[in-house]
């Protein structure tokens, strides 16, 4: 399905293999119509953030008319915010959640993937392929047994409970599966050698050799926590307990909703993802790198 | 297939190292997804169920919401994969060229939509093509179009807004998978195919495509996934309704309104689950034969 | 009670809590959970009336949760209950009208009956027929959502019509002079949303009819109101009076920015309006206008909700005592909130206050609240039954063909046919 669509297209990325040979002007065409093409991509992919940020500095009625510059009510929209919101304990929530489910995703996950990778079995690539096969059940539909497990537990209402039903991912033992195969085997058999353990390999020589791997999936395991909300709607209970995406959510729903405070809360929602993306990047790119060689 | 002999010991490792990751798996998802199977057989509302055999898959047949939302999906699908596909196929070979300027800005800028939360996109999207919004006064701006679009009114603008949306959010990602396995091919065997004449767009198609086949798979299969789950979007753009005309109306939306917003119908939403199931499973399977037919030739 | 909850579901149970970590503490016993959306509106509201309430009883603790939305407290509500699990549930919730029976109905037994504790007949019918099931009464209704016709003055004037011109009118009528306020001022009648109901269900509870007949049964093929509802909605595109919009903001957007002239909706929106102070005096509240057919009334209903107390609760007592002590008698509470939020109460008592009596400046120096009392006493009663959102999204279905002039009747039936497959 895919090539199908391809061959009428395919020549514009090709302008890049050729660019290596001595300027022609058709080269230099095409070299500048892949950067338009790139600008044009950037622009579209940023401007939403401007956007959000631009509407973080107006008033609700501005925003609600179109208006489309910089305004002066940052710091009323700000304060409209922290006196409605509970910020330092939202964000602790929703940081807790977050770091120690991203933390336990990245144990349990990587712990199989290297697993289901090393250890190869008949028994074991069936698990896995079903595995894949159940990746695609809605989760709506799993929700009410989740309740009644959590429920019996009496863990309605901790973190516990939106932690640990998302420790175990399968697209992330899936993702980690793929770039053990990028594991040096040679590491391993010098390790077996000097008498390692294999939870001794997994843990001083797997994993310091593949950060990069375990960047990029922090950056992935981080995201989908921080961003997480049926569940945790449904099973955090009191305001207290609830994490910054339930909240800033909530506050559309008011009758007459201050859009200039959402949209400031907003950006304040998505600050840690950014910083922690800016500061995984580099790692996060080599780190794809290894998931798919 | 053929498995490298394990030992008893090695054997015991393999499951060690899995273990903690199936009695997890084993409590939060294959518990849930029986009860949901064994559900899938119950009729009634609310509270009161009752064993009805196949009478949800029958009740499935007939239900013209069910089809509709059936039918988004599939539209949504055929549409939105390929597109996205094809962009993050074309931006990653761009990207990949060394000698290109500002390849670090251009990737983060690409990369950056997919690292934003669900309800800043869902406010931002909406605000900015609101019928009085910025997308709409840019187009007239610059006469493209007359009168303002209907983005989120019409049914027909609501469903290409949904596919510019999550194109919007998941091509970078897509692409940094494929950024990653082009820095993998060797770069000689571009250099021989160009010194025999072979033109650029075969060389795309001969080389790059099949040298990527793996990774389109694997990205094809996590995008179908994706989009027969599509909830978040839809959800958050229609303010739940699948609106307007059910023209967005995708079959998680309808799991969703089936488990929480009608009178609760437990059984029936278990079975719509179910066919999400099993057209993932359908799907995955035709493509990965698809992969394989063209590694024959 | 249920089966979902199975032994084996206990077992699972029992496997999890020996890996309980970090529990954070539940609210304690002999506090009153109360759960409730927008923080501004019934939020305000609900702390007020717990201020109150402390005065009395200072040993009360009353814990407002307001951070969740009402689409997100219906999801954790039919969640807990489908799971058959209770402590995750607060002791009051607050649940709007016209999904009340479905909980009601769909859950036996899981909330408490107020009718014996309190008396219902203080509060206005239709508010308690709305959550009255087999002779008892659940709920201590709350906010009315009778609705009236805003406007702004100042186009309509612009264009020659005076407030006496929009008073007891049809929606045929309200068309005609909106098409001259267009001519004459450029301004669109109103804004509607193709994915909500709302006009066309006020239209059928004004003439004192709903989807359903008194069986339960769909009433859509030969339910006059509902057909001439849809007709007078085509009527408004028709006459190219409508400025569509999607979703809140843009809805709210297009009255509260001077862009359309007129909004007819529940009374709960006067906040929204007078949030921006800058347009005081510019808007006037006429009555909704009726069907033109016989039985439609000058006076409808669009939301609302009631306050519910869970059977499961370990502090009903306590619960349902605050409820009658302040919800169920303070008169002066009900000045307090009408003021500051905006709220019209359903005490009935309650509209024989100062508040009720005093006139708006903002709405040209009007006694509106007096108005919206008198209306609120003329509202039909109606059944909403338990599928209204399954209809809902029928008619939501047919919307846009219907407004290009598509026949009537064939919408009726599919609305019909969709529905009944829907209620299965």
């Amino acid at each position: 399905m895919t090539d199908t669509s391809l061959p009428a297209v395919g020549a514009r990325p090709a302008a890049n293999v050729r660019s290596r040979v001595p300027a022609n002007p058709f080269a230099i065409l095409r070299r500048a119509l892949v950067y338009v093409l790139l600008s044009i991509a950037a622009f579209v992919s940023v401007f939403p953030f401007f956007w959000m940020i631009v509407g973080a500095t107006n008033k609700s009625a501005d925003i609600i008319r179109g208006k489309n510059s910089f305004g002066s009510e940052l710091f009323n929209n700000a304060a409209t915010f922290f006196t409605q919101v509970d910020a330092l304990r939202v964000f602790w929530n929703s940081a807790f959640i977050a770091v120690v489910g991203t933390a336990l995703t990245l144990l349990i996950s990587s712990l199989a993937g290297y697993g289901f990778e090393m250890f190869r079995s008949k028994v074991r690539e069936r698990i896995f392929a079903l595995l894949l096969l159940f990746l695609s059940i809605p989760f709506a539909a799993m929700m009410v047994p989740l309740f009644v497990m959590f429920s019996q537990a009496k863990l309605v209402n901790t973190y516990t409970a939106v932690i640990l039903p998302t420790v175990a991912s399968i697209f992330i033992i899936f993702y980690f599966r793929q770039a053990t195969k990028a594991f040096p085997s040679e590491l391993r058999d010098a390790a077996k050698i000097d008498g390692l353990k294999e939870w001794q390999i997994f843990l001083f020589v797997y994993m310091p050799v593949m950060r990069s791997t375990y960047a990029a999936a922090t950056i992935i395991i981080f995201m989908a926590n921080w961003n997480n909300y049926l569940w945790p709607l449904i099973v955090l209970q009191t305001a207290e307990n609830k994490t910054i995406t339930l909240i800033v959510s909530a506050l559309t729903s008011a009758y007459t909703p201050d859009y200039g405070m959402i949209l400031f809360g907003t950006v304040l929602a998505t600050l840690p993802t950014l910083v922690i993306f800016f500061l995984l990047q580099r790692r996060f790119v080599e780190g794809m790198l290894g998931a798919v060689k | 297939m053929a498995y490298a002999r394990l030992d008893r010991r090695e054997q015991l490792t393999g499951w060690a190292f899995i273990a903690p990751a199936l009695v997890l798996l084993g409590l939060f998802m294959i518990y849930p997804i029986i009860w949901s199977l064994w559900m899938s057989f119950q009729v009634g509302k609310g509270m009161n169920l009752s064993f009805g055999g196949f009478a949800n898959i029958e009740r499935l047949t007939k239900d013209p919401v069910f089809l509709r939302a059936l039918g988004n999906t599939f539209i949504f699908f055929i549409i939105q994969v390929p597109i996205m596909i094809t962009l993050a196929l074309l931006f990653a070979v761009a990207l990949n060229d060394s000698t290109l300027r500002f390849r670090g800005l251009f990737r983060t800028a690409i990369f950056l939509p997919c690292v934003t939360s669900l309800i800043a996109y869902s406010t931002i999207f909406k605000s900015m093509f609101a019928t009085d919004g910025v997308v709409n006064q840019a187009l007239m701006a610059l006469h493209i179009i007359g009168s303002p679009i209907g983005w989120f009114t019409d049914p027909f603008w609501a469903k290409v807004i949904v596919i510019l949306a999550i194109t919007w959010r998941w091509t970078g990602y897509n692409m940094i998978f494929y950024l990653a396995a082009l820095q993998n091919v060797d770069r000689s065997i571009y250099e021989a195919a160009r010194i025999d004449g072979v033109p650029a767009w075969a060389r795309f198609t001969h080389i790059t495509i099949p040298m990527l086949k793996p990774v389109i798979l694997f990205t094809t299969v996590i995008s179908t996934i994706g989009t027969l789950q599509l909830f978040d979007e839809v959800y958050n753009f229609t303010a739940g309704s699948g609106g307007p005309s059910d023209s967005t109306l995708t079959l998680s939306l309808y799991i969703y309104n089936l488990t929480f917003k009608f009178m609760p119908s437990f059984g029936y939403s278990a079975t719509v689950s179910w066919v999400i199931v099993v057209l993932v499973g359908i799907l995955s399977f035709l493509q990965f034969l698809v992969a394989r037919d063209r590694r024959r030739t | 009670m249920n089966r979902i909850a199975s032994r084996r579901g206990l077992v699972l149970g029992a496997v999890l809590a020996g890996v309980s970590f970090l529990s954070v503490a539940a609210a304690s016993a002999g506090d009153v959970t109360v759960w409730a959306w927008d923080p501004n509106f019934n939020g305000a509201t609900m702390k007020e009336a717990a201020s109150r309430y402390q005065a009395i009883n200072p040993e009360a603790n009353i814990i407002i949760d307001d951070t969740a939305s009402q689409d997100d407290i219906r999801a954790k509500l039919q969640t807990q209950l489908l799971a058959g699990s209770t402590d995750g549930l607060p002791d009051i919730v607050l649940i709007q009208d016209d999904v009340a029976q479905k909980y009601l109905q769909s859950f036996p037994g899981a909330f408490e009956p107020l009718s014996d504790s309190i008396d219902m007949t203080a509060f206005a019918d239709y508010k308690v027929a709305a959550a009255t099931l087999d002779g008892k009464s659940y709920s201590l209704p709350f906010d009315s959502g009778v609705t009236g016709l805003f406007y702004r003055s100042d186009y309509f004037e612009e264009a020659g019509f005076t407030a006496e011109d929009l008073n007891n009118i049809t929606w045929d009528r309200l068309i005609e002079i909106g098409t001259e306020v267009k001519e004459k001022t450029g301004h669109l009648l109103l804004d509607l949303d193709l994915t909500d109901t709302g006009v066309i269900r006020m239209m059928m509870q004004q003439s004192g009819t709903w989807y359903f007949n008194e069986d339960g049964s769909l009433n859509i093929v030969d339910n006059a109101p509902l057909k001439k509802a849809l007709e007078t909605y085509a009527k408004f595109y028709q006459a190219d009076l409508v400025k569509p919009v999607s979703g809140w903001a843009e809805y709210t957007g297009a009255f509260t920015s001077g862009e359309v002239a007129a909004v007819p909706v529940g009374v709960w929106i006067t906040g929204t309006i007078k949030a921006n102070a800058d347009q005081s005096g510019l808007w006037g509240v006429a009555p909704i206008p009726r069907l033109d057919i016989e039985g439609s009334v000058n006076a409808s209903n669009q939301g609302g909700s009631s306050w519910y107390v869970l059977a499961s609760s370990d502090n009903k007592e306590e619960a349902i005592d605050f409820l009658k002590t302040v919800w169920g008698s303070d008169v002066d509470f009900y000045q307090k909130i009408l003021i500051d939020q905006g709220a019209v109460g359903s005490l009935l008592a309650a509209r024989e206050g100062e508040a009720y009596k005093a006139t708006d400046e903002f709405f040209g120096g009007a006694p509106v609240w007096q108005d919206f009392s008198t209306w609120l006493s003329q509202i039909p009663s109606v059944d909403y039954g338990v599928f209204t959102a399954e209809v809902d999204s029928a008619v939501q279905a047919q919307l846009p063909t219907i407004i290009q002039g598509g026949d009537l009747d064939q919408a009726l039936q599919a609305i019909h046919d969709q529905a009944q497959q829907q209620m299965q």
